[in-house]
């Protein structure tokens, strides 16, 4: 959607968490991004490098994706099911089920540091 | 507003970060959490219109006022890249609207309705309609603290659309297939439209609708109306009970 300000999202949202002199170690950002985000990896990593960059910081970070598929859960028979093809329906019963309870992430999940 | 508080963690070796201050819509979330409070507070239905460009928005909205603006108190917020037009057309019907020109933005924010929503007498509110950007994507990941979601197709796109663009059907509460006068021109198929959303969204309301052709308009009023008197008897219950 707007790979480019969600960059600037992220970097906002470190420097409001962490001190300058913490963030000078941070060396990896592993986010979490759900298939329902609407958000594209390839461009996430394209725009996270034309904002380092051109703002010059984060440039030694490394960025990590892990996408996430959308997952539901059935409370009839108490069981999640992989949404696959878009097609919202407990993979048990068969029942038509749009409770989603993973894919919609769109998180910092962790950040690692040197030492 | 969107003061975060510094981590009492040791940034060293890896952190594993708390998903409620690490989101990163978190900012438009909080100011949407805002919008819903004070639509709770002014005791107004609060509906988000989303569709793809040109699918009928302004043109339901504008035969919306001309049938509601004497019955309820209603005001529309239209959002759009550039331009003033949608405002111009919504007065021209006499209905009280207010335009958001995003400025290149594909979306409508949280912050963007709050803004807006300062420049509106909320008194006696019962409905505000906004009307965002002509886009099935970037919308619909951002929460403006709306009740419902509706969202048009119009049978000049294709019947393939719910599943090209899932996120926006999944958080839809009615579907509003749109154009259906022009149904024996095109190779659309209605049902086929209505199976791939529900496929998606097994509780999405279906009507079909032609504002130029007046079909479907009364049902959709219908349902506008049982909306806000529902939100308001909900307020009434929870201050008496």
């Amino acid at each position: 959607m707007h790979e480019i300000s969600l960059v600037r999202s992220v970097f906002n949202t470190l420097e409001a968490e962490f001190t300058k002199e913490e963030l000078q170690n941070l060396h990896a950002i592993d986010l979490k991004i759900g298939l329902l985000s609407n958000v594209e990896p390839a461009l996430m990593q394209n725009a996270f490098e034309a904002v380092t960059s051109a703002e010059e910081k984060f440039q030694k970070v490394k960025l990590n994706i892990n996408l996430i598929p959308i997952e539901i859960y059935c409370q009839t028979c108490d069981k999640h099911t992989i949404v696959e093809n878009y097609k919202f329906a407990c993979g048990t019963c068969g029942q038509p089920n749009n409770n989603v309870v993973k894919g919609t992430e769109l998180l910092i999940h962790q950040v690692h540091f040197d030492n | 507003m969107n003061q975060v508080e510094k981590s009492t963690k040791t940034a060293r070796g890896t952190v594993t970060c708390d998903n409620s201050t690490m989101h990163l819509l978190k900012a438009n979330d909080f100011v949407a959490a805002a919008i819903r409070k004070k639509a709770a507070a002014e005791n107004f239905l609060l509906l988000n219109i989303t569709s793809s460009a040109g699918s009928g928005k302004t043109t339901l909205l504008q035969e919306t006022a001309r049938r509601l603006g004497d019955k309820i108190n209603m005001k529309i917020l239209v959002g759009d890249l550039e331009t003033e037009r949608d405002a111009d057309r919504l007065r021209s019907v006499g209905a009280d609207a207010l335009q958001i020109v995003t400025g290149g933005i594909c979306h409508l924010e949280a912050q963007m309705v709050w803004q807006a929503m300062e420049g509106l007498n909320l008194e006696g509110l019962d409905l505000l309609i906004v009307e965002n950007v002509g886009n099935l994507v970037c919308p619909a990941s951002f929460d403006l603290g709306e009740d419902y979601r509706v969202t048009l197709i119009a049978t000049t796109e294709g019947d393939d659309k719910p599943k090209k663009y899932p996120r926006m059907f999944l958080t839809s509460e009615l579907l509003l297939v749109s154009k259906v006068d022009l149904i024996d021109y095109l190779p659309f198929s209605i049902d086929a439209v209505v199976a791939d959303a529900r496929d998606i969204n097994p509780n999405i309301g279906v009507i079909e609708i032609s504002s130029i052709k007046d079909i479907g308009i009364d049902e959709w009023c219908n349902w506008l109306l049982d909306r806000v008197a529902e939100k308001k008897a909900a307020k009434k219950e929870a201050a008496t009970g």
